[in-house]
């Protein structure tokens, strides 16, 4: 009687709680559930299906869910059930399927239109006989896009990590060619410098006579200059790196500049008993080019032949015209190159081998520039060589075009740089004038007020912009030359603060500048700051006085 | 409980069809060719499982669990051991080689999928086999270490069980993943298999 009852109650009580279940199953579950019977017609279809899919119960339960969604048997799907069916548990994730039926996707930070599911589909069994099936639909997408951003993260973060290693090993090689260049650098620099302290020492010391202080004297200012070779190439390549090298171009006349070239050699090639053979057609010039580009081009390419062409052998230029082009041919009786080297000729800081490199000297950087020179001038330079001992032929063609005769550009080739010492024979007279010299070094403002005094002029000389305004206003020079670069404040900041000042307190005064960074660019900057003339170092004698004496109006008194 | 040369070439070609349909069904999935490579079996007390695992499998593991239940019961393991199990989620994802590895929850999905294809597989085989109708759980994924795999599956089994291990490789795109389908049973339910491989084995002889 009790157990009766007992049983009766428990058993209502399972009934409620099964009604409970399924009533939280259709109203609250944050999942779709679908059961079927074995025939796959829907038999619950709950809440969060009919607001996901726009689909009521009413509409789909009773109907054949392979028919209510045909895409299930296109996209194979259906097979699920069946295996279902024959008790099988199918898991369908959302990486293989997207989803199993299509829902659109719930608004949030993603960028699915598809809700993306993961599905499990089981058999529902009673006494060992499959009676339905039933599916739970979870909605993944949210989560789905939160991997898709961390991967990103993972991904975009190693890529940092490799892309920075890689940075790093480039800037390790860079870091060691720049070592290997800085020693061979030194090494160059110190050569010629070894000399000139050397001899400089001696003659502090008056240890010398006469004649050895002639060769003295010779000894340093060959290898200042040579020195100083080795600076301007530095600078140039610099240039080209840094993609700043610009071109002067003028209509010039290139038989005048091969014949400047060459002239600079001949005591070079002289010394080492090379006969220096030319053939040059006077009706080469003229083009459009950079005179002092390619003079140095066809000087960087004689003195390489004089440099590898050992005594007693011979150098030939030809100069020649063709229909568009010019063509420059430098042949040599010297070293020759292999055949492995022949590609690398142009390449910077490059030179046959080590051994070569101890005879030959030199940074490697010559024929570089000359192949950057004569690319920036649109022309090709090639290089022939039977092999080693064999010479070597180089030949240089440059584009002839739309030379147009501008009277303003007169000025043909610049006139080669003497290589006398001193020598002021034709120079203008500064006598008169009052020049302020200003710059930090104590050597060039005395090498400068040394030059300028020796042509009659008064000089001042300070160290600093600041004393050289101060000066401005109690000497009234009449010419300022002003180096650029000083500690504390800069020649720029100078000459604006003097172009500032009215003209009876100095404003209007003729300024050059001194600058170690010689080409247009610089120029360029200097004139716009306010100086007349620029001036690079190093200072040139003549040239210092005729600017002083052009920036004084003074004309030249040949 | 040693299987003959004979009970273990038949349970291999019998199982070697389970492989064959699941390649055939991952490929179909994925839509790069998938093989297994065939399958090596063992019988193993479970308390040998152990020792016969952790040579193969060191470090954490990987596996997706269903239990069968029905006139043979017991419970089906797909084993891989971690980087494999990226691995294979990886190449059957088109992930590619992503630059750190590991099973988020979508990877963790896609093993459950593979496993419950590869298990189903087997034990329907098995099911067919003996004309029986098995039950399945849902397929749950664990990561955890072999002992403690092992200590879970184990627990509340009193009587002696068996674990049937067989070894093989997922071939799909030029590299391989090992892994191990581990099937525990007790010691009835293995003879009845054994009683019906054996007549299996007799009937393809005739």
């Amino acid at each position: 009687m009790t157990s009766r009852s007992g049983m009766k109650e428990a058993s209502s009580k399972e009934t409620l709680l099964n009604a409970a279940v399924l009533h939280w199953m259709h109203g609250l579950a944050a999942q779709g559930i679908v059961t079927t019977d074995n025939k796959l017609n829907v038999v619950q279809w709950n809440h969060w299906m009919e607001q996901h899919t726009g689909k009521r119960a009413s509409e789909v339960t009773g109907k054949n869910l392979l028919e209510l969604f045909p895409e299930l048997t296109e996209r194979r799907l259906h097979r699920n059930y069946k295996w279902a069916l024959e008790g099988q548990v199918r898991v369908l994730s959302q990486a293989l399927h997207n989803y199993l039926i299509a829902m659109p996707a719930l608004s949030g930070e993603h960028d699915y239109a598809q809700m993306q599911q993961a599905v499990r589909i089981s058999p529902l069994s009673h006494e060992g006989r499959v009676i339905g099936t039933l599916t739970i639909i979870e909605d993944v997408t949210e989560r789905v896009a939160r991997e898709a951003k961390l991967h990103a993260q993972i991904e975009e973060r190693s890529r940092l990590l490799s892309s920075e290693k890689l940075a790093r090993n480039e800037a390790e090689r860079a870091n060691r060619l720049k070592d290997e260049f800085l020693a061979t650098i030194s090494h160059e620099l110190r050569n010629p410098l070894n000399a000139i302290l050397g001899w400089a020492h001696m003659m502090r010391v008056g240890k010398l006579n006469e004649s050895n202080t002639e060769r003295a004297v010779e000894t340093i200012y060959r290898n200042a200059k040579s020195q100083s070779q080795l600076i301007a190439d530095l600078l140039d390549v610099s240039r080209i790196i840094s993609g700043k090298l610009r071109l002067d171009v003028r209509t010039v006349d290139l038989l005048s500049i091969v014949n400047a070239a060459i002239d600079s050699i001949r005591p070079a090639a002289d010394a080492k008993g090379i006969r220096l053979q030319t053939t040059l057609d006077p009706a080469a010039g003229p083009l459009s080019g950079d005179a002092d580009r390619l003079q140095q081009i066809v000087w960087n390419l004689l003195s390489n032949a004089v440099k590898f062409t050992p005594k007693g052998g011979h150098i030939s230029v030809k100069l020649q015209r063709g229909a568009s082009h010019v063509e420059i041919v430098v042949s040599d009786s010297g070293l020759g190159i292999s055949k492995e080297f022949l590609p690398y000729v142009f390449d910077r800081f490059r030179q046959a081998d080590a051994s070569t490199t101890r005879t030959h000297g030199g940074l490697g950087l010559g024929l570089s520039i000359v192949h950057q020179l004569v690319d920036l001038h649109g022309g090709s330079v090639t290089v022939q060589s039977e092999g080693e001992g064999k010479g070597a032929t180089f030949t240089i063609s440059l584009p002839v075009m739309g030379v147009v005769s501008n009277q303003n550009e007169v000025e043909v080739a610049h006139p080669v740089p003497s290589e006398n010492v001193l020598s002021f024979d034709g120079l203008p007279s500064l006598q008169g004038l009052k020049v302020l010299v200003v710059d930090d070094e104590a050597d060039t403002r005395e090498l400068i007020g040394q030059v300028l005094k020796e042509c009659g002029s008064e000089v001042i000389t300070t160290c600093s912009a600041a004393e050289a305004l101060v000066a401005i206003e109690q000497h009234k020079p009449d010419i300022l030359i002003s180096d650029l670069a000083m500690p504390d404040e800069d020649g720029y900041s100078l000459i604006s603060k003097i172009r500032a000042l009215p003209s009876e307190r100095g404003g209007q005064i003729p300024a050059a500048a001194l600058t170690a960074y010689a080409r247009a660019e610089d120029r360029m900057r200097v004139l716009r700051s306010g100086f007349q003339f620029h001036l690079p170092k190093p200072v040139d004698s003549a040239e210092l006085v005729t600017v002083v004496a052009s920036l004084a109006g003074r004309a030249y008194n040949s | 409980m040693k299987l003959t040369e004979r009970q273990s070439d038949a349970l291999s070609e019998l199982i070697n069809i389970a492989f064959a349909r699941t390649g055939a069904a991952l490929s179909e999935l994925t839509g790069h060719r998938v093989m297994l490579n065939p399958p090596e079996v063992a019988v193993y007390r479970t308390e040998e499982l152990r020792g016969a695992l952790a040579k193969f499998v060191p470090g954490d593991v990987a596996s997706i669990h269903q239990v069968f239940a029905g006139p043979i019961a017991g419970d089906a393991l797909l084993l891989l051991n971690y980087d494999g199990a990226v691995q294979l989620t990886e190449l059957l994802t088109d992930g590619g080689h992503k630059p750190s590895s590991f099973l988020d929850e979508s990877a963790r999905e896609v093993l459950t999928e593979v496993g419950n294809i590869l298990l189903n597989a087997c034990l329907g085989m098995f099911g067919n086999l003996l004309n029986v109708h098995v039950t399945f759980s849902v397929p749950r994924l664990h990561i955890e270490t072999l002992d403690e795999l092992i200590d879970s599956t184990m627990t509340g089994k009193a009587e002696m069980h068996y674990a049937l291990v067989i070894y093989t490789a997922f071939q799909i795109r030029d590299s391989s993943v090992r892994g191990f389908l581990v099937i525990v049973l007790s010691v009835a339910s293995l003879d009845r298999l054994i009683q019906e491989v054996d007549a299996w084995e007799a009937q393809q002889g005739t």
